[in-house]
């Protein structure tokens, strides 16, 4: 057997009085798809940064094709052939794809466009070159960060959760391309909790728990139910069965929707038409890029339209020319795709977080803070969603993204509002946050709650909701109701009626 | 094969030693180095540090003179500091104060012979008006043109000086002034009362330590403070919780503009006595410096506010006392200023030696 | 050096005295320690100019005091609130003779001469006056009459200009005076003015120059200018050009007509030896061409030798006040009577003149 190409010997790194990674013993052989699985907290995300020299170990040794070496920043791993994509992206909003990749890969603008392009047929990860950053959608942005890997052409390339935003054909097609990457020598770090996904690819899977492995496995052997118990150390809970009843008067009701953006690269949207009832989840799917974070701003109030108040309607108020505070006033609650800097204040802490939108809620009186409803609030989200954190004075941004989002979603649901729009709830969230989140937003319908659903995760959307529509191009199809409904044809509408190549 | 260098990496949290340690090291740094530049000058440098740094503490007429420097400071920095974590950038305070030195003498110049307690205080919030109303000019071409408040306030400084000038050399010149760019004598009721005798240091001190107090609260524990932080932290997050951008420009605006107004106010109805050039004279700018020196924090800003005014009074008396060029007492301020900032960033990062390895082939 | 006692006593005695008059601080050592003397002045000290005259006027006094005089230079000192704190903490160092060297510089200087009775203070430009407070000013009227004969001479289009600093009697008066001696050689001789509204900015008296060149002006007077920037852009325009206080010649080598220069030395000495005998008193020192302060020097060799003839005959009655620039009739710019004829104007009319005469084009400012 060929010697490793990476090889991890007690891997230990504390923050504080975390422990995040403790003795890790990890071997990542040549020409193999190798898996990390955890929880959120377990320490993946550490490991990965420890791998990738944005940390350095406090104890423990990397040995990279035999040697021991010191990764101390990206840079260096990147020379010694490791690239990855993280779960926040590391692009400049205010600059082009094509500029963001060449702060890394050297070569002129046209010359890399070119390879853009070419890339992205290659690998279905089409993407504008001269679009700019801050006009893509989340799932957009992360083909941008694997094209940019694979241009620095890897031995190594870590992968964060990479299947989260592609829609399912595409899934099919990236996994031809990791496998084709692995057959030339490339080694790719997997780090999903899609079990289905881990067994039908990986050769290798580490379990991470608390900090430590627990099990070094070939998923091909195990079931997903034993991956899942392997990972969070105990029975999976099972989804909650939606009650059946009558949906209730209609909530939200868009009639008709034009919109045309002022930015040349974001989606216009036309004829969009929905209704919303009481006691319903909506979902909406489709492939990112398509015209869903328009309609989100659209319906939260964050972009308003005075000349169009009527295409929009709440509680049975024409709403269109309402901003989001006045909207949040009828019971509207929205938890949006970027949990950081727009749903969060990263710099802030929790507490100050839940005054973004809970503030109507006794937490200011006369014009001032009360502090300890303020810590109150907070601590009862905390307690009550099961967000991992040492407290309510936490800064928003040292959370992991599954624990922001519980926290987020907690905070709208406190709200106790009419209308919940959820944009992307378990995007980057692991299997136990996301059932957890997933059960919340069905409670809620049983509740008499109306609740819409963005999302890209077609499993998801078919687990808890009723019916679904499919956004493609500005574009929303009929709806469709899910019990009469199967994957392939929510599928199909995702990409048009004809099938089309490389997508 | 290895490779070392150098690189400044982020603290997870900012260290208390070095806060304290910072200031002490730059003063340090400065010291030594214009020490060399003292000797090589032929002046004597423990003369010029007694002078410069020593001197105005300890001396009560020079601390007077720092308490009187620091007071349009103060009040212009705590204003604009609000704007600033709001991302609302105005660097319009000088035209601000010089149009509340104008709303200020308008008392003075129009009624010379009013006399009443009323007035010093119908003179200041009078001049806080004018800077006010100064800044709405940026702040509805902001929130209904989107045009850029840093050009915008800028502009509206060139004007202002203008408009002074103008108002000296024509309908508010001192018919008895032989023609000199200058307003009347303010009469005694138009000038602030001093509250420390023997000094000229005189209510808008009170004045802006009140006004710190007010910001300090203001941005600590209001809602609307808050509000303005988070958009100045996170933009999309303010639109996101629907809290109105334009309301934040205008918060931002006046604020900034009445403060600044207000001190304007302050300065020629206190020391000066009268609307005159050199109304104009830098403390919009050089406040901008004292709030971003002071971290945006009131309190903060209370220190550094102190700190640029010792500078001033210091360079001051090293001219007149050691016959310092006025060239040096600058190389001396600016490179305190320098070595300062240097030293802070160090609270925030640490620097940290990189040994490389070349492991590929 | 001032010792630090020195600077401690006096602070003692400042705070303790609450500032009250007549409370001198008791300074037993004064016999011993030089006389400091700190000239204030409101741009800085550049080669030629009103601050390098006032500055080369204290040569002298050094040359005969030596060791018993300590002059300090504080340049650049803009006026308002920062003058006054340094003006007073200089006196508080103990230097007891103060030259303000602007009219700017009148309400702080005053009131240090109020609170400080050992203090003697000179004033520039100004008309306050007290005990110890001695304001003081040039005639360049003098000097710019001559000036004006002279620019008539030469010019060949009979327009002269002016880049004025502000629009105070003192600068008034030289302007009238250049019209008036540019007159007397050639009646239809006329003066355009333009006020830049300040001692010190090259970049506008450079485009107040060529504004009036671009007139037609082909001679420029440079009054109360502290730049050679006029000089200069007349010198590369070929336009001739004049000034006040010291010499530009350098700047100007074909194209100088010549300065009304002011020397005060002999001013300065005096007041000096008056501060050393006790018998400083204050009072209006207004000096001319017979007090030896203000004379034309560094007169081009392109003026006419008949034009120079009748130039050093009116310089002559200047001197023997036969001949006062300021003698009637005079028209006032509207062509009403100013001054009579068979009268003159007195000194204290000429200091509050607030009216341009005949053949002076640009109106006075409001």
């Amino acid at each position: 057997m060929p010697a490793p190409l990476l090889s991890l010997r007690g891997l230990t790194k504390t923050y504080g009085t975390v422990r995040a990674n403790r003795g890790i013993d990890l071997e990542v052989a040549q020409g193999s798809i190798h898996a990390i699985l955890g929880e959120n907290g377990a320490g993946k995300s550490t490991l990965m940064k420890l791998i990738y020299g944005v940390e350095t170990p406090d104890a423990g040794e990397v040995i990279w094709q035999g040697n021991p070496v010191r990764l101390t920043s990206p840079a260096e791993a990147r020379r010694q052939g490791i690239g990855m994509v993280f779960q926040h992206f590391s692009l400049f909003e205010t600059l082009t794809v094509v500029e963001n990749i060449s702060l890394i890969v050297p070569g002129r603008k046209a010359e890399l466009a070119a390879r853009i392009r070419e890339l992205g047929q290659e690998y279905g990860l089409e993407v504008e070159p001269r679009a700019h950053v801050h006009s893509l959608s989340v799932g957009e942005r992360q083909r941008v960060e694997i094209i940019r890997c694979l241009m620095t052409d890897p031995r190594l390339l870590i992968l964060d959760e990479p299947t989260s935003v592609l829609p399912p054909q595409s899934v099919t097609r990236l996994f031809q391309t990791l496998t084709r990457l692995r057959d030339r020598g490339v080694s790719i770090l997997f780090i999903s909790h899609k079990l289905e996904e881990i067994r039908s690819i990986c050769d290798r899977a580490t379990i991470l728990r608390d900090g430590q492995v627990t099990g070094n496995i070939d998923p091909r052997e195990h079931d997903a139910h034993d991956l899942a118990k392997m990972m969070i150390g105990r029975d999976m809970p099972a989804p909650r069965p939606a009650i059946a009843r009558e949906p209730g008067e209609i909530r939200l009701e868009l009639a008709g929707l034009d919109y045309r953006p002022d930015d040349p690269f974001a989606q216009s949207l036309s004829k969009i038409s929905l209704r919303l009832h009481a006691g319903e989840i909506l979902g909406i799917a489709g492939v990112s890029g398509n015209g869903q974070a328009e309609l989100a701003r659209l319906i939260s109030g964050e972009t308003t339209r005075p000349a169009a108040a009527d295409e929009i309607r709440m509680m049975g108020k024409s709403v269109g020319h309402l901003g989001a505070a006045a909207r949040r006033k009828l019971g509207f609650a929205f938890v949006p795709e970027e949990r950081l800097g727009r749903g969060a204040v990263p710099e802030m802490s929790l507490a100050d977080n839940s005054l973004l939108t809970a503030h109507r809620f006794g937490l200011v009186q006369r014009g001032l803070i009360n502090r300890s409803r303020e810590a109150d609030f907070t601590a009862r989200c905390i307690k009550d969603y099961d967000v991992r954190t040492p407290g309510p004075q936490a800064e928003a941004g040292a959370l992991s993204g599954g624990n922001l989002q519980k926290f987020i979603v907690g905070r709208e649901i406190m709200l106790a509002p009419k209308i919940l729009f959820v944009s992307q709830p378990t995007w980057g969230v692991d299997i136990g946050a996301a059932t957890a989140i997933r059960r919340r937003m069905v409670d809620l319908r049983n509740d008499g709650v109306a609740v819409l659903i963005i999302s890209e995760e077609i499993e998801e959307l078919f687990e808890i909701c009723d019916r679904i529509q499919v956004i493609r191009e500005g574009r929303l199809s009929p709806s469709l109701n899910v019990a009469e409904t199967r994957v392939e044809d929510i599928g199909r509408y995702m990409i048009g009626a004809e099938e089309r190549a490389g997508i | 094969m290895l490779l070392s260098r150098y690189q400044l990496v982020r603290r997870s949290s900012a260290s208390r030693r070095v806060a304290i340690l910072a200031p002490i090291t730059a003063l340090l740094v400065t010291i030594v180095l214009n020490f060399v530049l003292y000797i090589a000058m032929g002046k004597a440098p423990a003369a010029v540090f007694y002078a410069m740094l020593v001197e105005p503490v300890v001396s009560w007429s020079s601390f007077s003179e720092v308490l009187l420097k620091m007071t349009p400071l103060l009040l212009i920095a705590q204003g604009l500091a609000i704007g600033f974590r709001a991302n609302v950038i105005n660097i319009g305070a000088e035209g601000q104060f010089i149009l509340g030195a104008i709303f200020a003498a308008s008392i003075p110049v129009w009624v010379p012979q009013a006399t009443g307690g009323w007035i010093w205080p119908a003179m200041l919030l009078l001049g806080g008006i004018g800077g006010a109303l100064w800044a709405v000019v940026p702040a509805f071409w902001r929130v209904r043109l989107n045009a850029s408040e840093i050009l915008v306030t800028l502009m509206m400084s060139l004007i202002a000086t203008q408009l002074l000038a103008y108002l000296l050399v024509g309908p508010w010149k001192d018919p008895m002034g032989f023609n000199f760019p200058q307003s009347v004598m303010f009469q005694l009721d138009a000038t602030l009362p001093l509250i420390i005798p023997g000094t000229r240091v005189n209510v808008a001190l009170i004045l802006a330590l009140v006004w710190t107090l007010g910001c300090w609260v203001y941005m600590q524990r209001s809602f609307q403070g808050y509000k303005l932080i988070v958009g100045g932290l996170a933009p999309h997050a303010t639109a996101y919780a629907g809290f109105s951008e334009g309301r934040a420009v205008w918060i931002s605006l006046l604020i900034g503009g009445f403060a600044a107004g207000l001190a304007g106010a302050a300065e020629v109805a206190g020391p000066i006595g009268q609307l005159q050039r050199s109304v104009a004279s830098g403390y919009g700018y050089s406040a901008i410096i004292v709030a971003y020196l002071g971290g945006l924090n009131p309190i903060g800003i209370l220190f550094s506010s102190l700190l640029i005014a010792i500078l001033y009074i210091g360079g001051d008396n090293a001219m007149v006392s050691t016959e310092l060029p006025i060239a040096a007492v600058r190389v001396f301020q600016g490179s305190l200023l320098v070595c300062y900032l240097a030293a802070i960033t160090l609270v925030r990062y640490r620097i940290v030696r990189v040994v490389t390895t070349e492991a590929r082939a | 050096m001032t010792s630090p006692m020195n600077r401690r006593s006096f602070l003692r005695s400042t705070a303790a005295a609450g500032l009250a008059a007549g409370l001198a601080p008791s300074l037993a050592f004064a016999q011993d320690a030089p006389l400091g003397i700190t000239l204030v002045l409101p741009s800085p000290l550049g080669d030629v100019g009103w601050g390098r005259a006032l500055a080369d006027g204290l040569e002298p006094v050094k040359a005969a005091y030596g060791d018993k005089v300590k002059v300090t230079i504080l340049e650049n000192i803009m006026e308002g609130p920062d003058a006054d704190r340094i003006m007073t903490k200089s006196v508080a160092d103990g230097n007891k003779f103060l030259v303000a060297g602007s009219f700017g510089y009148q309400n702080g200087a005053l009131q240090i001469a109020r609170r400080n009775a050992d203090v003697s203070v000179l004033h520039a430009s100004g008309f306050m006056v007290a005990p110890n407070f001695t304001p003081f000013a040039a005639k360049n009227f003098e000097g710019t009459y001559l000036l004006g004969m002279a620019a008539a001479a030469v010019s060949k289009t009979g327009k002269l200009g002016s880049v004025s600093a502000f629009a105070i009697p003192e600068l008034i008066t030289s302007i009238n005076a250049f019209a008036m001696g540019a007159q007397a050689i050639n009646p239809a001789a006329e003066v355009a003015v333009v006020w830049v509204n300040s001692w010190f900015d090259p970049a506008k008296e450079q485009e107040a120059a060529k504004a009036l060149i671009a007139q037609g002006c082909d001679v420029i007077f440079s009054n109360a200018q502290d730049t050679p920037s006029v000089v200069d852009v007349c010198e590369k325009s070929g336009a001739y050009v004049c000034n006040l206080n010291s010499s530009m010649k350098a700047y100007a080598a074909t194209k100088y007509l010549g300065c009304a220069a002011t020397d005060w030395s002999p001013f300065f000495l005096e007041a000096v030896n008056a501060h050393f005998d006790g018998s400083f008193k204050g009072h209006n020192a207004f000096l001319g061409t017979a007090d030896k302060v203000e004379k034309v020097i560094d007169w081009s060799a392109d003026i006419p030798a008949d034009a120079m003839e009748k130039i050093k005959a009116k310089e002559a009655g200047i001197i023997s006040g036969e001949a006062p620039v300021f003698a009637g009739p005079i028209s006032r710019q509207d062509g009403s009577e100013g001054v009579a004829a068979g009268a003159a104007l007195k000194d204290e009319e000429i200091v509050a003149m607030d009216w341009h005469v005949e053949g002076v084009t640009t109106p006075l400012p409001n």
